[in-house]
């Protein structure tokens, strides 16, 4: 194999591949980048680590077809260091890959191609598109809230599944068992009778980095169990997540009877402000609500109290709830209005926050005991 | 030629109180003593954080539903956790253990490991060692404890469990791998449900089973976990017993020969101090709730930030994806970083926190 590159489209799809590779591998051809040289002047780098694949497809000039693997941390960091604009040409023979780019010459051990572990996608039969601002949107807006428990991996991943309601929707989910995130958008074209997937969390943080660098549309096809995202010059494709999710439709409350308006970022500030003195052990935020006033307070055995009103719309019983600072933090970060509803029943009880009844996504807190 | 020496054997014990919170109450109120009592909320949706042995008779466990373990016992009395008195006992304990040796790693408020491979009261041997600490935690605080011996944590854990309530059990190195073999594999660390489900698939089912798999096949099936896996089947498990660990932190830096100002070069270098941070913290079966990004710039003005997770940093990517995400929240930078470091913290008892927090009703 030998092929040229330049260094700044070498280094770019580096950047994406290298991150799928797991740092500590106990198969040696898992830490290494297949690249493949094909004569229609394309260069492909793939890395996996057997969960999840990455393919990322350039332009290069190809003297001579072939693969070969390397290391993917050693490469990107040769890249890195390599003169800007330089042309860096790759050519594989003998169990070797040397890089040459201006005056510099690396000399890398490779690994052969065919040791390489493909993921076998099998048939993707359910395909659709999705744009990637409603990609992006689906998962700022849930995945804080997926769990990092590995007992429960289950719920260590986005949950997608469709359904038919005034309007046929596609909506994903993610929980923690203490907080709840369910974004609904538009049902594209062909997602139809999906299977219910549960996409895992490290393939959902590789896709949003590749999202951050795309506009237009993904190409989604999936199975019961893999998924593939076509996005620019990439190719993700992941395995779904073998488990069941929850029925979590049954945790989200319809009958909630209080209601608290109040503006998004004075409460979201207030919450912060008065969390500033809480500790390992008391992350707790009291809310106590009165008519059209809450007053947030934080007890602390080892750096004391903290208060503070907030104005709100609120008329109903008064009565007191806790919250975990960090996760009210974290939802109200999601909001983007001048107001958020704010659906109560009890210090007991699972409580709603959303922007309005239209908006698309909603929240789903569990309170604590203060 | 002269023989590299074996490493010398350790003597490592484990210690657990038995039924910990639920044996407080009782000790405390007698008219709970013989009963069967949960402590935690009775409520709708609590959840028993401890169980008393009358309890466990009925099949109540901890992080059992309330209702689901009032069905199972409807005797059962509900009494609300008293942690300030659970960390006082916590301390009187260890303040016996730390007549024996200085190298005590506690797990939880309730166990803990304790190396006394220096014998430095001069007993005599590990389980005379592990009698004595018994016997004083039951005359101090009125408490019974049940300890492992063995020259290993992970045989100590297991041996601790073999006896309970209110017993010892001492696994010499000769009867260590016959031990293991024995076991079921749920016993192992890091084997679930789900793990095991899967094990049963490929005709594993106890440690024996375990053993006779390749150190291939393991890493076929079980990825990095295999390592450990292929040695604990062995009786093998070389963790030595911290004392600086749980309640404080453990994390990895390191100083760049050039400052680092652009995010791809940083964000390699955070990958690598990660990777070391882990590698120490997966030795401690920890899970923190704090990440702390340590930031050193080209003027030596040195900053932290850190985020918390409720259910803790257990899985090396949320651990990272906490570390990038603070690093990417300094940007741009006015100044170049010649330090990286990244912490783990707030590792300490998960419970009081979870009965704080209940849980959604899924």
């Amino acid at each position: 194999m030998k092929a040229t590159i330049e260094r700044a489209t070498l280094l770019k799809s580096l950047s994406h591949v290298q991150s799928v590779v797991e740092r500590r591998n106990t198969i040696p051809i898992l830490s290494n980048v297949l690249i493949e040289a094909a004569a229609d002047g394309t260069l492909k780098l793939m890395a996996t680590d057997l969960d999840l694949q990455i393919v990322e497809t350039v332009e290069a000039q190809v003297e001579t077809a072939g693969a070969t693997t390397v290391s993917a941390h050693t490469l990107f960091d040769i890249a890195r260091k390599l003169p800007e604009g330089s042309q860096v040409s790759l050519s594989a023979a003998e169990g070797k890959m040397q890089v040459i780019a201006g005056r510099a010459r690396f000399n890398l051990q490779t690994l052969p191609r065919d040791d390489f572990p493909v993921i076998a996608e099998g048939e993707l039969p359910t395909k659709f598109e999705l744009s990637a601002a409603i990609l992006r949107q689906i998962i700022d807006k849930t995945r804080f809230a997926i769990s990092t428990e590995e007992t429960r991996y289950y719920l260590n991943g986005i949950f997608l599944h469709v359904s038919d309601e005034a309007q046929p929707v596609l909506k994903a989910a993610a929980t923690d068992g203490h907080r709840l995130a369910r974004v609904t958008v538009p049902r594209p074209d062909g997602a139809a009778g999906m299977p219910d997937v549960i996409v895992p969390r490290k393939c959902v943080g590789e896709l949003r980095k590749l999202l951050d660098e795309v506009d237009g549309s993904v190409e989604v096809s999936l199975s019961a169990t893999k998924v593939r995202f076509g996005l620019g010059s990439a190719i993700l494709t992941s395995k779904l997540i073998d488990g069941t999710f929850p029925d979590y439709s049954r945790v989200i409350p319809i009958a909630n009877d209080k209601l608290l308006k109040i503006d998004p970022k004075s409460f979201m500030e207030g919450v912060d402000r008065v969390a500033t003195i809480a500790s390992e052990k008391t992350r707790a935020v009291k809310m106590a609500l009165e008519r059209d006033k809450i007053t947030l307070s934080v007890t602390s055995p080892e750096n004391g109290t903290a208060a503070e009103e907030v104005p709100g719309d609120y008329d109903s019983d008064g009565f007191e709830i806790g919250f975990n600072a960090r996760y009210l933090l974290d939802i109200l970060g999601q909001i983007e209005g001048d107001t958020v509803e704010v659906h109560l029943a009890d210090a007991a009880a699972p409580t709603l926050i959303r922007e309005n009844d239209t908006a698309p996504a909603l929240y789903v807190l569990m309170p604590m005991r203060v | 030629m002269p023989e590299e020496p074996a490493p010398p054997l350790r003597k490592i014990i484990h210690i657990d109180m038995d039924a910990f919170y639920a044996s407080v109450e009782q000790r405390d109120d007698p008219a709970l003593r013989g009963r069967p009592l949960a402590v935690g909320y009775g409520q709708a949706r609590g959840v028993v954080a401890a169980a008393s042995y009358e309890a466990r008779a009925f099949g109540v466990r901890s992080a059992m539903p309330s209702t689901t373990a009032l069905r199972r016992c409807p005797d059962l009395v509900f009494v609300p956790p008293r942690f300030d008195v659970y960390r006082a006992v916590s301390g009187e304990i260890h303040r016996i253990f730390a007549d024996y040796t200085p190298l005590i790693e506690p797990l939880s408020l309730d166990e803990a490991y304790l190396d006394v491979t220096e014998d430095v009261r001069g007993l005599g041997s590990a389980r005379a060692i592990a009698v004595e600490i018994r016997a004083r935690i039951r005359a101090d605080t009125g408490l019974t404890a049940s300890a492992g011996v063995s020259y290993n944590k992970f045989i100590a854990k297991l041996a601790s469990d073999q006896n309970k309530p209110d017993g010892l059990c001492v696994i010499p190195p000769s009867r260590g791998p016959d031990f293991v073999a024995a076991l079921p594999v749920r016993r192992f660390h890091g084997v679930g449900p789900v793990t095991a489900a899967r094990m049963e698939k490929l005709g594993i089912v106890t440690g024996a089973d375990l053993r006779d798999r390749s150190l291939a096949f393991l890493q076929e099936h079980f990825g990095s976990h295999a390592a450990y896996l292929h040695g604990a089947a062995r009786g093998e498990d070389d963790r030595p017993v911290r004392p600086d660990r749980p309640l404080k932190s453990v994390g990895a830096e390191r100083t760049f020969d050039t400052d680092l100002i652009e995010p791809e070069a940083l964000f390699a270098a955070l990958d690598r101090v990660a990777e070391a941070a882990w590698t120490r913290i997966q030795r401690y079966d920890a899970r923190g709730r704090t990440a702390t990004l340590k930031v050193r710039f080209s003027d030596f003005r040195t900053i932290t930030r850190a985020r918390s997770t409720a259910g803790g940093y257990a899985d090396y990517a949320a651990f990272l994806g906490a570390g990038r995400d603070l690093l990417k929240a300094l940007f741009p930078l006015t100044h170049g970083i010649r330090l990286l470091g990244l912490t783990l913290s707030g590792i300490a008892d998960e419970r009081e926190a979870d009965m704080l927090q209940p849980t959604l009703p899924l």
